[in-house]
């Protein structure tokens, strides 16, 4: 297979577009700027203000994660009544139906993976600023998890848009997407932006030769 | 400009450099510090995805053109398509739903699709198409946004929760929508980064 290189202290940079290697030759000064000599892509040690977007990305996921939930998703009128059905209700009612396969398929796709991805981008950018050496090949696997799984939260999202879109019977039957859907579509997007802001490098960085510098970083 | 170190590869997940060395068939080699796949060896030549290509780009004009599925109620029948599930959406006062669905199962996998075949066609007869690394930047953000298999799988469970209700039938969309499931995965399988050793 493939051995690791160890050449001393050169730094190598791997192109995220073409897979080229370059030397690093601007380090950490953010005044710099490398591109690859083959395809033009910036070059970067690690993402610009990786930890921050990821922050912000996260705390305004979970903010908007709790209208997701309490707001109806979708609304159904049928001839006899007018229905409004949060996340977790459309849930239940299928378990309630019998269908248990489909409801521990959208348990997952619309309440596990946005959950798990909130708590495990928020330990991984915590554990990156304070934690540095805790069990790196297991937060590399978490990430990587994340990284997979993400997409799958928009399944309840389609589902509304193509309920509403074939349930048009008027009067007599018809759904219509509810005022949580738009939150919970935006926790989905803003999932997705905090996973490819945050740097997966940043978890194999060795500890700051300062510790008292609170962004762990050498000025 | 850097200098060039043609015989590394740097692991994209943990940025520690590797020596390349040739892969036996069917094997991956992983990164020894956090275990990501580093590389995977290909049997697809060019012409092999430009094949596949052609097929999803067949496909996804069927997947938008038919109806994804029908539903039928006391005399009465609704069937959509894709492009017109995303206009009720639009309609019904959701246009950042519509916007972000649109996006993701609509434009994404048409980059996805003609993109390659922007690239691949010039590739397979040995010449660099203009833009070539712009549109290799561009289809690495359009498999990204790229959620065909979410929506495929949202379309059928679609059908299942209406079949109690009412009666429903999947449309020759939803067919191809499995299709393209199946065909991007293979397509992506073979990566991008590769694209650049054919230009060389």
């Amino acid at each position: 297979m493939s051995a690791a290189a160890d050449d001393g202290s050169a730094v190598y940079l791997g192109c995220e577009s073409c897979g080229l290697v370059s030397r690093d030759l601007v380090g950490d000064d953010p005044a710099l700027v490398q591109h690859c000599p083959r395809c033009g892509h910036v070059l970067h040690g690690t993402k610009p203000f990786s930890l921050q977007r990821t922050w912000a990305c996260v705390v305004a996921a979970a903010v908007l994660y709790v209208p997701a939930n309490v707001l109806p998703v979708m609304e159904t009128t049928s001839a006899l009544q007018r229905d409004e059905h949060t996340l977790l209700g459309g849930i239940h009612e299928l378990w309630l139906d019998g269908s248990w396969g489909l409801a521990i398929i959208v348990f997952i796709a619309s309440i596990a993976v946005p959950v798990l991805k909130i708590a495990v981008l928020a330990l991984l950018a915590w554990t990156a600023q304070r934690r540095p050496d805790w069990r790196r090949l297991e937060r590399a696997r978490l990430y990587r998890l994340i990284e997979t799984v993400g997409h799958w939260s928009m399944l309840d999202v389609y589902v509304v848009v193509l309920l509403a879109a074939t349930v048009r019977f008027g009067p007599l039957a018809s759904v219509s997407a509810g005022a949580g859907l738009l939150s919970f579509a935006a926790v989905v997007v803003l999932t997705l932006l905090a996973t490819w802001s945050f740097d997966p490098r940043l978890i194999w960085r060795d500890p700051p030769a300062t510790p008292n510098r609170r962004d762990g970083r050498l000025a | 400009m850097g200098r060039v170190e043609d015989s590394l590869v740097v692991c994209g997940q943990c940025g520690l450099a590797h020596r390349w060395q040739p892969l036996q068939d069917a094997s991956q080699a992983r990164c020894t510090r956090c275990d990501a796949v580093l590389g995977r060896s290909h049997r697809l030549s060019i012409q092999g995805i430009l094949a596949l290509t052609v097929a999803a780009a067949a496909a996804y004009l069927i997947a938008i053109s038919s109806p994804l599925m029908s539903l039928s109620l006391r005399g009465g029948a609704e069937t959509a398509t894709l492009p017109q599930a995303i206009s009720i959406a639009w309609q019904g006062d959701q246009q950042l739903v519509a916007i972000l669905a649109g996006i993701t199962a609509l434009l994404a996998p048409a980059a996805f699709i003609g993109l390659r075949l922007y690239v691949l066609v010039p590739l397979a007869a040995g010449n660099k198409p203009p833009g070539f690394a712009w549109c290799v930047r561009a289809l690495h953000q359009a498999a990204r946004w790229n959620m065909v298999e979410v929506f495929t799988v949202g379309v059928l469970l679609s059908l299942v929760r209406l079949a109690g209700l009412a009666e429903t039938t999947p449309g020759p969309g939803l067919f191809a929508l499995g299709a393209m499931t199946v065909l991007f995965a293979s397509i992506e399988s073979a990566g991008l980064k590769h694209l650049w050793w054919q230009v060389r």
